[in-house]
This record gives structure tokens, C-alpha cells and sequence, in this order.
């Protein structure tokens, strides 16, 4: 009797084995498909962004498993800048990361071999303004003649941007005095003096509006620079020819995510609090730019277009050139 | 005698905090926003409830630990080897003595470009940083050992390698102690300026580049303050090690006070 027990025992024990190994092998086998059908040469990729919200798609990406879909796991990493994180993907310590394009084409033009894989964020109205105290005498562009503005980098997307405003006004960059200057730290410089008026992006025109009661001098993102493409994300040229399949999946799963955020602000406002210092309550009153889910030539080249005009290079860049060709169209 | 200084101690920070929060409250103009140390404490004691940023913590200390036991395993052999062969530590000396100097922060870029795991780059330029106090200290460390000693046991008949160990290695001992103990004050700098400029998943430094562009000021400055509290843990419980190893030490060089 105690000899069946243990017997039955033993027969429901190996049953039990045998099939959660059946489970699990035919579990892992699926996964595996899952990544071989796609025939992904990587599939855990490590993908930089700013804690700012131009990348929030990596994050919805992440949430609404359109990575995981794509048999792609990807690991977001927290970069200091573009131009920082340059480094990064050449060394191979990222796959992918985020740029912004006047960072991009000003290494291009150092002859830095990247590539443009998807595109991230584009400027709408009131995304970028140079603003000003309340109680200031700058009233219009042209009072800035003379003037200090505090810009995040010079020789990027704030000094061109402020420049194309000037020309408007008939000024050039020479008729003021730029000076860097971290976004956090703008206000208190302009109101201890050390500076007259600054380009400045969410979430701190919110806060400059409500904590020091700074107004709009100007939107920077009008005429020339209307809806102005900001942000993108790039591989090296070797990562994107090495694995073509993979950037694909990487591109269709941010297309998808570029797509919802578009469509609906909502998704944008509930995933900044999960990546940025954002709280949910200033997510909801920032203004924010466009999300475009699909990298276009044409678009871009008015970036290289206008740092061309500006000097910001000596020579054209056909921004064809710079889009990683393989991806999304074979996906 | 220690209350005392423990109570003069704490009503110096505590003058200061008040004196910055009168001055941050009344004496800055009302337009400049800037958060106050009361704010400031308040977000630092919220703080260890966000599991960022505690990920982040776990990740700077493990790699500032890690970091400050590579440079310990490789500075103090070292050290003790030179000490040992004064030939080799003439001919080395001018090296140690030009890169010495040299600020590890400004290693930092150049150990992104060529290091591409984020992790090994980071405990890369904290080794390199904290080699140098333990090494220096070290080699002090050997040139101390009394020679009177060490002639006694060669009379006796001891082998050079029986004097290293029996003399040189618990004379040089305390000296290597302290030069970790420097060491430690360092290495966690450089673990948080390494993510502080390459960013990264987690780390103090990192959580202070998200609360920057978040503009929440007042969790950049809790976040420091944490690693300030770090450092002077770190720093009390290798003190209170050296002293509990090396009392003999601090008999024999008359270092009671302190």
C-alpha cells in the first residue's frame, strides 16, 4: 500500500516535471521564435534618452510592449545630452540614443560616421520662446539689440533658432551677447542680472511663467523655423548596417508609439511622471511639441538648410545622406 | 569630552542651516527662487521612500565600494613592492608623480569614449582616482619602518622576506589604512561625477541630472545632501576601524587626540 503511494507518487511527480518542462521549453521556444522569425541579430538593445519629454515614445514603447511585440527588449539609460552621448554609441556603451539634428549635422559635418534612425520631436508654437521679467524694457525683438540672452549650448538648435528671429528684426547674432547657461538655472541669472532674456523650453516656461511671472518675448519656432524638427534618434553607421533587422523592429515599435502620442496627450501626460522630476499636474499644462512617427528627408534638410544660412557649417549636407536607408522600409 | 564636542558640533551645523534659511528667506529678493534648507531637509528625508531613487543609491555604492577594493588590491601590493625596492621606486617615481596631480574628473570623457560598458567605465575612474592616496600612502608607510627593527631581525638570522612581513607590512599598516580611508572621500566624487557627466540606468548623480531637467532644484540638492551623509559615514566607520586595529599605533606616535 505505502509501496503504490509512493509509486503514484513518483509517476504524478514526474508528470508534473515532464510537462512544466514541456511548458517551459515550448514557452522558451516561442520566445525564441518570436526573435527568430523576425531573425533579429540583437535582441536586448540599451537606448539612451533625456529625462525631458522629446523621447517619451521609448517609454510608451516600453510600456505597451510594442517592443516586446517586435521580440526587441530594450533598456532605457539616462544620457547628459546629445552631443554627450555621442561618445556613448561610437564606444558601443549604447546601441542607440537620442540627438538633436543641429548636434547631429555639425558631427556629420566633422565627418562622425551616424545615421538618423527614427524621428523623435518636432517643434509646434510656443515650445521655444526667448522670455523676458515681467517689468522688463525688452518689448519687442529688435530691444534685444545690445542685450545678453542666456541660451542651454551655444552653437546648437538655441543659438540658431534666436538668430533667425533676430533677422526678422533686422538684427544678427552680432548685435547680441549669448551666454550658456542649464535651463533650471535661467531664471534667477536673468532676475539677479546677470542677463536680460532667455530661450527657454518646457517644463521651465511654465515654471518661469508662474514662479516669476516671466512673459513671452517671442516664439522661436515661427517663420523659418516653423515646426522645426528638434530631436531624432541615431546609430553609428556601423551598428545600422550590422544590425538592419534589429533597428527595423526598434523603428516600427517607435513609429507605433510616435503614433499614440500624437493621438492622445493623455498617454504623454501619464508616462512623463515615470521618467522625468515632471509631476503629473505640470505634465498637464506644458506645451508640447509634435511627435512624428515617420523620419522624412525633406523635413530635416531645412535644419542643415538654415545652419548652412547661419554658418553653422561651411558646407551643404544632403540630409538624404544621413538616414540610416536600411529598416523601416524593409519592415 | 566627546558629548561636548558632539553638542558644539551639532550647534554649529544647526547655526548654519538657520542662518542660510534666514538668509534664503529674507535676505535673497523675493524673485529669485531658491529652495530654503528646511524644504531641502524635508525632501531628503522623503527621499529614501522613492524606489529611484534608492535603486540609484544601491548602484553609487556598489560601485564606489567596488571601485575602492580593485584600487586597494592593486595600490597596496604596489606600494609595498616599491617600498621594498627602492631602485624601482626611483625609476617609477617621476611617472606616479606627473599623473598624480592630473584632476580623475578630467579622465572621465576620455574613459567614455573607450570604455564601452557603463559600468566598468565608471569603476575604472574611481580606481584610478583612489589609487594614488592608498599608493603614496603605502610607500610612506614602508620608508617609516623603524630600521632598528628591521636590523634586529637580520641579526637574528631572518630572511628578507620574513622581515617584510614580520616588520615592514604591521608598521606600513596604519599608513595604508589611512590612505584608504582618504581614498574613500575621493572615490565617491568620482562615482557620482561619472554619472553626473555620462548619465546612466541608475546613480545619485544621475537622479540629480533627472531632478535638474524636471526643474525640482529641491530634490537636486536632497539627492546631494545624501551623498554628503554617504561620505561621512563612510569616513566615520573606516575611522573607527583604523582605531580599533591600530591602537598600538596611535600609543606608540602619540595620536590620542582626535
Amino acid at each position: 500500500m505505502t509501496r503504490k503511494l509512493r509509486c503514484h507518487a513518483i509517476v504524478l511527480g514526474v508528470t508534473v516535471a515532464l510537462t512544466l518542462a514541456g511548458c517551459g521549453g515550448s514557452g522558451g521556444d516561442t520566445a525564441e521564435a518570436g526573435g527568430n522569425s523576425k531573425g533579429l541579430e540583437k535582441t536586448t538593445i540599451k537606448v539612451g534618452a533625456l529625462p525631458i519629454p522629446d523621447p517619451v515614445s521609448l517609454y510608451i514603447a516600453n510600456a505597451k510592449g510594442y517592443f516586446k511585440e517586435e521580440g526587441l527588449t530594450v533598456e532605457p539609460v539616462t544620457i547628459t545630452g546629445g552631443a554627450a552621448a555621442l561618445p556613448q554609441i561610437q564606444s558601443g556603451a549604447l546601441d542607440i540614443s537620442q540627438t538633436n539634428y543641429v548636434s547631429t549635422f555639425l558631427a556629420v559635418s566633422q565627418g562622425k560616421k551616424i545615421k538618423l534612425v527614427a524621428d523623435m520631436y518636432q517643434a509646434a508654437p510656443n515650445t521655444f520662446n526667448i522670455m523676458v521679467p515681467k517689468d522688463s524694457s525688452i518689448r519687442t525683438v529688435e530691444d534685444l539689440k545690445g542685450k545678453t540672452i542666456l541660451v542651454n549650448n551655444l552653437n546648437n538648435i538655441a543659438t540658431l533658432a534666436v538668430t533667425t528671429q533676430l533677422k526678422v528684426a533686422g538684427l544678427t547674432e552680432k548685435d547680441v551677447k549669448f551666454v550658456e547657461k542649464p535651463f533650471p538655472d535661467m531664471g534667477n541669472a536673468i532676475l539677479s542680472g546677470q542677463a536680460d532674456a532667455g530661450w527657454i523650453t518646457e517644463p521651465f516656461i511654465t515654471a518661469n511663467q508662474s514662479q516669476h511671472g516671466f512673459r513671452k518675448l517671442v516664439d522661436t519656432m515661427t517663420g523659418q523655423t516653423a515646426d522645426l524638427p528638434i530631436a531624432g534618434w541615431m546609430a553609428t553607421e556601423e551598428w545600422a548596417s550590422k544590425y538592419p533587422k534589429t533597428l527595423a523592429a526598434f523603428q516600427r515599435a517607435i513609429a507605433k508609439a510616435q503614433q499614440l502620442a500624437s493621438s492622445d496627450r493623455k498617454e504623454i501626460e501619464a508616462t512623463l511622471p515615470k521618467y522625468t522630476k515632471i509631476d503629473a499636474k505640470t505634465a498637464s499644462v506644458i506645451t508640447l511639441g509634435a511627435y512624428p512617427s515617420e523620419l522624412n528627408a525633406n523635413r530635416l534638410q531645412k535644419v542643415a538648410d538654415l545652419m548652412l544660412e547661419y554658418g553653422y557649417l561651411k558646407s551643404a549636407i544632403d540630409v538624404k545622406s544621413v538616414i540610416a536607408t536600411t529598416g523601416a522600409s524593409n519592415g | 569630552m566627546t558629548g561636548a564636542r558632539l553638542l558644539r558640533g551639532a550647534a554649529g551645523a544647526v547655526g548654519f542651516l538657520v542662518l542660510a534659511e534666514l538668509f534664503i528667506r529674507f535676505g535673497v529678493s523675493e524673485d529669485l527662487k531658491f529652495p530654503a534648507p528646511s524644504v531641502i531637509l524635508l525632501e531628503a528625508v522623503r527621499l529614501p521612500a522613492d524606489p529611484d531613487f534608492l535603486e540609484g543609491v544601491v548602484t553609487t555604492l556598489g560601485n564606489w565600494v567596488l571601485g575602492l577594493l580593485v584600487a586597494t588590491a592593486v595600490a597596496v601590493p604596489l606600494g609595498v613592492l616599491l617600498g621594498a625596492l627602492p631602485p624601482v621606486e626611483r625609476a617609477i617615481r617621476p611617472l606616479l608623480e606627473f599623473l598624480r596631480p592630473i584632476p580623475s574628473v578630467a579622465i572621465i570623457p576620455l574613459a567614455i569614449l573607450l570604455i564601452p560598458v557603463d559600468e566598468l567605465m565608471k569603476v575604472s575612474v574611481i580606481v584610478y582616482a583612489s589609487v594614488w592616496p592608498i599608493l603614496i600612502n603605502t610607500l610612506y608607510g614602508m620608508h617609516d619602518v623603524d630600521p632598528l627593527a628591521k636590523e634586529s631581525l637580520r641579526s637574528f638570522g631572518f630572511g628578507s622576506l620574513a622581515v617584510l612581513v614580520r616588520v615592514s607590512l604591521p608598521s606600513a599598516a596604519p599608513f595604508v589604512a589611512t590612505g584608504v580611508r582618504i581614498a574613500a572621500g575621493i572615490a565617491l566624487v568620482l562615482a557620482v561625477s561619472a554619472e553626473l557627466l555620462a548619465g546612466g540606468v541608475a546613480g545619485i548623480g544621475v537622479y540629480v541630472n533627472i531632478a535638474g531637467s524636471g526643474n525640482r532644484t529641491d530634490l537636486m540638492l536632497a539627492a546631494t545632501c545624501w551623498a554628503g551623509v554617504l561620505g561621512v559615514l563612510a569616513n566615520m566607520l573606516l575611522l573607527t576601524g583604523e582605531r580599533r586595529l591600530f591602537r598600538w599605533h596611535r600609543m606608540r606616535t602619540g595620536a590620542a587626540q582626535s
